[in-house]
């Protein structure tokens, strides 16, 4: 044998339940869990579906601005503990679960805004121990968002706001595409703040719709979003932001959404039965992601979800 | 065009004809009146008009979503931004922003997260909103909710999530509003504005087939109706023609 082999680079590639295993011990230490995506867009679902089924409790989350489908989900679950995002709706609802929780007390639901999160992925991202903002006025929000402190800005004397780093313990993203070392491509035309939290976060897990050739990324590396660098693990999972939207792959599915709505909407006025078994079907019974296709509807389901993408 | 004219394209016809060429500003959260209003504003007089500020820049929708934040509605634009922009955006400031809320008061002030009760313990939880900064760093916005009744039109909101007018001249220059703040209120029933002194808001027209008491009937405080109200200005032909044929092709302002 002459020389020496040449060592080997890590893959990044991980299996779902192993990805949510992970996200689970590393919750327990600190419980800020970030998603990203934006609204019924590029949600990290299977990632929160897993994590769920995997137990974790207590949680405070955190998400770009807008979320609905998955955090009221996780509320339903009994998982979480507050919440820091400035908009939590299904857009044409109400969230149910959401609703019900902090009507009753079980969940603290911050008043927040955009700026206030965003600046504090920022401060995180950039090393820096606050973000000034200089465009908040005349908000009850102001009065209540516990992550602002008004300061005297040094140069001018006026008074501004600023906002402390935001730093997820764990960051769930979803992307179309990766490379085995955590490259990820968003394909989409929003990337919304995940290239933010990536930056921001002690551990980024994403979920991608399919595993790409090292070639595919070498060959055009501008569309890289967010370098392995920031990436702890990758995990394939076909339709993994079901029933929110993976563009241009799949669609949001509005149906499966509004019949969930409809379940929560129904345990909110005292009738849960409908709502557990939703869980039972989606989250309990399957084992993995081929379970959970199937439960929703097969593939052929999802073929029309695909034909919506491409506006068809 | 056969088809009567909907309260919901009356409500876009006059959200167009208040947009500026050569303007920036974006459409806010419940985009669909918002978005179809900047179109034909863009299609009819405005060809300038830029779409900026909310992560794309002119998009092309092809045609009108019921939620127009998706990448069939906004895929076709000329650049994509994310989030970190909205600190630039939000600090320089855009010409024009749209807005609505679960309630909506006599200045103007937008409540979007609880009716009833306090915020940590809200008798109903409301969504809460994204942004905060465009109300006041804008030039002005408009408030055009797609109902209008005495609950989501109330004297005073249980909170102030978006800041209209607050409590009138002087809280609104104690808090740094320095702006215009909203302008009008497009609703599907009528056109208000704010009185230029006190900054109540007043009825300034109603749109055919409503009359002023049936406005002030649905509206939960006094709409300072004195004397004639006019009758809001129906769209033309060319706005309506144009309306349905280029932009909202699959009829969701008819809906």
């Amino acid at each position: 044998m002459e020389g020496q082999a040449k060592p080997t680079r890590r893959s990044k590639v991980t299996g779902l339940q192993d990805a949510a295993r992970l996200a689970r011990g590393a919750l327990e230490e600190r419980p800020e869990l970030c998603l990203g995506g934006l609204f019924k867009q590029s949600r990290p679902v299977a990632l929160v579906r897993a994590l769920l089924a995997a137990g974790a409790d207590g949680l405070h989350v955190y998400s770009s601005p807008g979320a609905g489908y998955d955090v009221d989900l996780m509320i339903a679950a009994g998982a979480v503990a507050q919440v820091f995002i400035p908009g939590v709706t299904l857009e044409n609802r109400l969230c149910p679960n959401f609703r019900r929780a902090v009507e009753a007390g079980q969940v603290t639901a911050h008043a927040l805004d955009a700026l206030t999160v965003v600046g504090g992925l920022m401060a995180s991202a950039h090393g820096v121990p606050f973000q000034p903002i200089d465009a908040l006025r005349g908000s009850d929000v102001l009065k209540h968002n516990p992550l602002l402190h008004e300061i005297d800005c040094p140069f001018s004397g006026r008074r501004i706001h600023a906002v402390g780093p935001i730093r997820p313990r764990v960051t769930f993203l979803h992307a179309q595409e990766a490379d085995r070392w955590g490259n990820l491509r968003h394909l989409s035309t929003m990337v919304y703040a995940d290239q933010l939290m990536a930056r921001a976060s002690d551990m980024v897990i994403a979920s991608v719709d399919r595993i790409v050739p090292d070639e595919v990324v070498l060959d055009d590396p501008s569309r890289v979003t967010v370098p392995s660098n920031y990436v702890d693990a990758v995990v394939e999972v076909p339709y993994g932001a079901h029933p929110t939207a993976s563009f241009p792959n799949y669609a949001m599915d509005e149906e499966h959404i509004d019949a969930y709505a409809d379940l929560g909407d129904a345990a909110r006025t005292g009738d849960s039965t409908g709502l557990d078994a939703y869980i039972t079907r989606h989250l309990t019974e399957p084992k993995n992601q081929s379970d959970y296709i199937e439960a929703v509807g097969g593939t052929g389901y999802f073929a029309v979800l695909e034909a919506e993408a491409r506006n068809e | 065009m056969s088809a009567a004219v909907s309260p919901i394209e009356q409500m876009v016809v006059v959200l167009a004809r208040d947009l500026a060429d050569g303007e920036l500003g974006a459409a806010g959260a419940a985009a669909l009146v918002p978005m179809a209003a900047i179109a034909l504003a863009r299609e009819l007089h405005a060809p300038n008009l830029t779409v900026g500020g909310e992560m794309f820049f002119n998009p092309e929708p092809g045609r009108l979503y019921p939620s127009m934040l998706d990448d069939r509605a906004l895929g076709r634009c000329e650049a994509a931004e994310t989030f970190i922009e909205l600190f630039g955006h939000s600090h320089h400031g855009l010409d024009f922003f749209f807005h609505s809320g679960l309630q909506h008061d006599v200045y103007g002030n937008i409540n979007l997260h609880h009716v009833g009760g306090t915020l940590h313990a809200p008798k109903m939880r409301g969504p809460g909103a994204a942004n905060l900064s465009y109300c006041h760093t804008s030039s002005r916005y408009y408030i055009c909710p797609t109902v209008h009744t005495a609950r989501n039109f109330v004297e005073t909101v249980d909170f102030i999530t978006i800041p209209g007018h607050l409590s009138g001249p002087a809280a609104k220059r104690d808090a740094g509003l320095v702006n215009e703040g909203p302008r009008l209120v497009v609703t599907p029933r009528a056109v208000m504005e704010f009185d230029k002194t006190t900054l109540r808001m007043q009825l300034k027209s109603v749109h055919g087939g409503n009359t002023p008491e049936e406005v002030q009937r649905h509206t939960g405080f006094d709409l300072a109706i004195r004397g004639e109200v006019p009758q809001t200005r129906p769209p033309t032909e060319e706005e309506l023609r144009v309306l349905r044929e280029r932009i909202d092709i699959s009829g969701a302002l008819r809906a």
